[in-house]
C-alpha cells in the first residue's frame, strides 16, 4: 500500500481519530493510559494503534519497562502540503483581496 | 515534555546531512532560515535570515556524528513568548532503509505545557525537506518560507 493511502485509511476510522486526539492532548502515553481515557477495550486500542503505527502516525519509544506512544503529525502535514493547500490557497487569497478592498473603501 | 517526528525521504544519509547543515540548502525548506555553524562537537549554531532583523534561534551542537546523528541544545529567539521557553534539546537521527532514509527528530527537555510555537514547526520543515530532496522544489504552502 502507498504511504499516503495508509494515512487516509488510518484516518478514515473515528476510533483511530479519537486515539490521535488523545495523543495530541497528552503525548507519550502507555497502552494502559490510552485504554483508560477511551471507551475502547485493550484489544481495540492495540488493534487501532497497529494501523496508526503502520501509517507512521504513531511512533513508539521504550522508556524503561514502559512503551510510550507519540503522535507523529508529519504524514498529515504531507497531505496538507500535497492536497489541501493546493485547493485552499487560491480561495484564501481571494478572501484576503476582498478584505483589502473593503478596508480601502 | 517530549515530541517525536518521523519522516521517510528517498535520499542518502550524506545528502540528508548536507541539507541539514548547509545554510544555503537549509533556507530552502526551513521557513527561509539559514542555520550556520562549523558543526564540530561543542560548537555554536545560529539561525538567521536576511528577511528577519533578529537572530531567530541558537544553540550548541552537543553531539555530531556525521551523517547519522546530531544532538543540539535549542533556544528559540523569534518572539518574546518563544524566548521565555528557555533551552530545550533537539536530536536528529538518520537511519538508512533500502533506498531511503528515516529521519527522526526528537524535541525533548521541553517544559510541561511548552508553547506549540517551539516544536510545531518541525512537521512543516520536515515536509519541506522531503519535497526539496525528492524533487528539488520549494514548498508553496503559505508560511513555509515566511522569513525569506
Amino acid at each position: 500500500m502507498d504511504a499516503m493511502d495508509a494515512v487516509f485509511k488510518a484516518l478514515a476510522d473515528p476510533s483511530r481519530r479519537k486515539l490521535l486526539d488523545a495523543l495530541y492532548k497528552h503525548d507519550g502515553q502507555t497502552l494502559s493510559a490510552l485504554e483508560r481515557r477511551l471507551p475502547m477495550t485493550r484489544f481495540g486500542v492495540m488493534k487501532h494503534l497497529r494501523v496508526l503505527e503502520a501509517a507512521h502516525l504513531v511512533i513508539t519509544r521504550r522508556n524503561g519497562r514502559e512503551k510510550l506512544h507519540f503522535l507523529n503529525a508529519v504524514p498529515i502535514r504531507l497531505i496538507h502540503d500535497r492536497w489541501v493547500s493546493k485547493y485552499s490557497v487560491p480561495f484564501a487569497a481571494a478572501l484576503a483581496e476582498i478584505k483589502h478592498q473593503l478596508e480601502e473603501t | 515534555m517530549e515530541k517525536v517526528y518521523e519522516i521517510y525521504i528517498k535520499t542518502t544519509p550524506e545528502k540528508l546531512w548536507d541539507a541539514l547543515t548547509n545554510p544555503d540548502l537549509r533556507s530552502k525548506y526551513n521557513f527561509g532560515v539559514r542555520v550556520e555553524s562549523d558543526w564540530t562537537p561543542g560548537s555554536r549554531y545560529e539561525g538567521k535570515s536576511p528577511g528577519a532583523p533578529m537572530l531567530l534561534l541558537e544553540g550548541e551542537n552537543v553531539e555530531v556524528d556525521k551523517p547519522r546523528k546530531l544532538v543540539q541544545t535549542f533556544r528559540a529567539l523569534w518572539s518574546d513568548a518563544a524566548k521565555k521557553e528557555g533551552t530545550s534539546r533537539v536530536t536528529w537521527e538518520i537511519t538508512p532503509i533500502a533506498d531511503s532514509c528515516k529521519l527522526t527528530v526528537t524535541h525533548d527537555q521541553l517544559r510541561d505545557n511548552a508553547s506549540a510555537e517551539l516544536y510545531g514547526g518541525h512537521m512543516m520543515v520536515l515536509s519541506g525537506l522531503k519535497t526539496f530532496l525528492e524533487t528539488g522544489q520549494k514548498l508553496t504552502t503559505p508560511g513555509s518560507l515566511m522569513y525569506t
